[in-house]
């Protein structure tokens, strides 16, 4: 079932593009939404909320079409913004009934749901003092407690990581991670930090100046970052030598040689090579190179060429 | 919650549940927003300091009607109304539009400052269900502040009354202008002050705006009709908001202004001699307009 399609999406901001003719097909899940500040990230959550309007193109969240089934779509969907949001001189348990009631909710079934929702996101007593006094902690709970209080079946995540220090950060994308997991609420996560999304997410689309470059299972990704760590007693240039002649896609890197694990051959073709060479294996195993690395290398490639 | 209390001490995780209940559509948003923002006008749910200045002012409002209430009460039966209820307005005009100047800027300007438009307008609600459930909200809390001390008046004078049900008799069809001129001040100063104060999140400039629309439009305009023959400057008091309301609660009363105090509004009205109609109009137009600028206010509005 697709769940978020986009056809040809465009926005432009007065010149500057911010949304470039995006197609874009998903299927639920927890997907990360990665680019650079400025990539277009969130202006796409924007417009499948209905927040702003594109210029060009359609978006269907959930089947519904954002521009022409707003109303019916929003009953389903929760936003956590960028942003702060929060009104300071209100109680969190006042105000997330407040929202559940704005998203259709009786009186009766808000009130038990805040106090349901604030408790799956671990505010306990602090929940019935004013939101002025709370820790950055406690305010981005709040907002993805609101986010959740009316039970929708997708999420729109926009950096919620935003200002946590570590720690908080760590329990904040495990809580996302098991709303996602756990209660089958499909989560689109905005970041410009492939980290959190690489633990969170199960499915990744990156975007850069308004475009797609890429969009797959976190797990095609991590496929391509296998590499195999080599390190030899003797002569590691000639070593990388024969296995470049042999075809492999390798890297050498203060004495010892990264090989690319996207050739099946590359674990008979580094055993057969050692042994011609009759150098002494010292380490050969498998290393990950993260998400972060894997989009460092293009980068690096492009200005090889511009190079030569 | 209908379950059992939990035993002190133990940790439960009853987990995520999910909501199979009923949704409701718009019109229980927009009821909702507009008794949690008349709550919030009047300070209830919020600092205790937000509650002073609203009910500081909707005392002052009062007073007037008290004040006549004691003359009567102290001169047993005297049989005539000291304020009759077609001036009690403009006793009170200035605590009218300081209250909305107060609040204004606080109801609408409050989201803005604090970016909480977002969490509301990707909710399933309309951007303008938002304006109508404010609007709502500021314009039954002015209702209240102009309706109460007309009925303290009205109550007391029929109780002083040598005989009440005489004074009800006799003056029941006060009550109909008394509401209609009540109703249509609270709408006129809350579309005013909605169109003022939604323009910026900071509310010293919205509640300054609004106390100088009417001060200003209203010392222009009785310094031009008073200084000049019978050009257009006679015109210059259909832009002065005071003068727009009084001219209004005249005509609903059925009363011509025939200049009693020189420099009172009534007296300006009559001394400019434009037919009580225009202001009527003048009044509708302004409250459509200024509720237009508020919608595409909040239509433009990017988040």
């Amino acid at each position: 079932m697709t769940f978020l399609a986009t056809h040809e999406l465009t926005k432009l901001y007065s010149g500057i593009t911010a949304l470039d003719s995006l197609d874009l097909e998903l299927n639920p899940g927890i997907i990360g939404l990665v680019g650079a500040n400025g990539a277009g990230k969130s202006t796409l959550i924007k417009i499948l909320l209905g927040l702003i309007k594109p210029t060009s193109g359609s978006a269907r969240l959930l089947g519904f079409d954002v521009t022409r089934q707003e109303i019916d779509l929003r009953r389903h969907v929760g936003y956590m913004p960028e942003h702060d949001c929060l009104p300071t001189d209100v109680s969190a348990t006042e105000f997330v009934a407040h929202m559940a009631r704005m998203s259709g909710l009786p009186h009766s079934a808000a009130r038990e749901r805040t106090a349901d929702t604030l408790r799956h996101v671990g505010l306990f007593e602090e929940r019935y003092r004013e939101m002025g006094g709370y820790s950055m902690g406690m305010r981005q709970r709040v907002k993805l407690a609101q986010a959740l209080v009316h039970d929708p079946r997708v999420l729109l995540l926009d950096e919620p990581t935003n200002g946590l220090d570590p720690e908080a950060r760590d329990e904040m994308l495990d809580l996302v991670h098991r709303t996602g997991q756990e209660f089958g609420i499909a989560i689109v996560m905005a970041s410009h930090l492939l980290a959190e999304i690489e633990r969170v997410c199960n499915y990744l689309v990156v975007i850069d100046a308004g475009c797609l470059v890429r969009s797959a299972p976190i797990a095609s990704f991590t496929e391509r970052t296998q590499v195999l760590v080599v390190e030899v007693e003797g002569d590691i240039s000639a070593l990388a030598q024969r296995l470049r002649e042999d075809g492999l896609t390798l890297q050498q890197e203060n004495g010892r040689i990264l090989v690319g694990l996207d050739d099946e051959r590359a674990y008979d073709l580094i055993r057969d090579r050692i042994a011609d060479l009759g150098l002494g294996l010292l380490r050969l195993e498998q290393g990950r190179q993260s998400l972060e690395d894997l989009f460092r290398t293009p980068k690096t490639d492009v200005d090889d060429v511009a190079l030569t | 919650m209908s379950l059992s209390p939990e035993p002190e001490g133990s940790v439960y995780d009853l987990g995520y549940r999910s909501y199979e209940g009923v949704r409701l559509g718009r019109p229980h948003a927009v009821l909702s927003l507009y008794f949690t923002s008349l709550r919030g006008v009047f300070g209830f749910g919020r600092h205790t300091s937000s509650k002073i200045l609203p009910f500081a002012l909707a005392t002052i409002a009062l007073v007037p009607a008290v004040f006549q209430l004691g003359v009567v009460a102290m001169a047993e039966t005297i049989d005539f109304d000291l304020i009759s209820p077609g001036d009690y307005y403009e006793f009170v005009q200035w605590p009218l539009v300081l209250f909305v100047a107060v609040v204004a800027p606080e109801l609408v300007g409050r989201d803005q400052r604090n970016r909480t438009l977002s969490l509301y307008f990707s909710r399933p609600l309309l951007r303008d269900d938002y304006v109508l459930a404010k609007m709502a909200a500021l314009s039954t809390a002015l209702l209240i502040m102009a309706l109460v001390p007309q009925a303290v008046i009205f109550l007391g004078n029929a109780m002083a009354w040598s005989d009440p049900s005489d004074y009800l008799r006799e003056n029941w069809r006060d009550i109909a202008p008394i509401v209609a001129s009540g109703a249509m001040i609270s709408l006129f100063c809350s579309s005013i002050g909605l169109a003022i104060g939604s323009q910026t999140d900071r509310w010293p400039l919205s509640s300054g705006g609004i106390v100088a629309y009417f001060a200003v439009s209203w010392i222009l305009g009785s310094i031009l009709v008073n200084s000049a023959d019978d050009g257009v400057f006679r015109y210059s008091l259909l832009f002065s908001g005071f003068h727009v309301m009084r001219a209004f609660t005249l005509w609903v009363f059925g009363i011509t202004p025939d200049a009693p105090l020189e420099g009172s509004l009534a007296g300006n009205l009559a001394l400019a001699d434009v037919p009580l109609s225009f202001y009527v109009f003048v009044a509708v137009l302004t409250i459509g307009v200024t509720l237009f600028i508020v919608h595409l206010r909040y239509r433009r509005m990017s988040l």
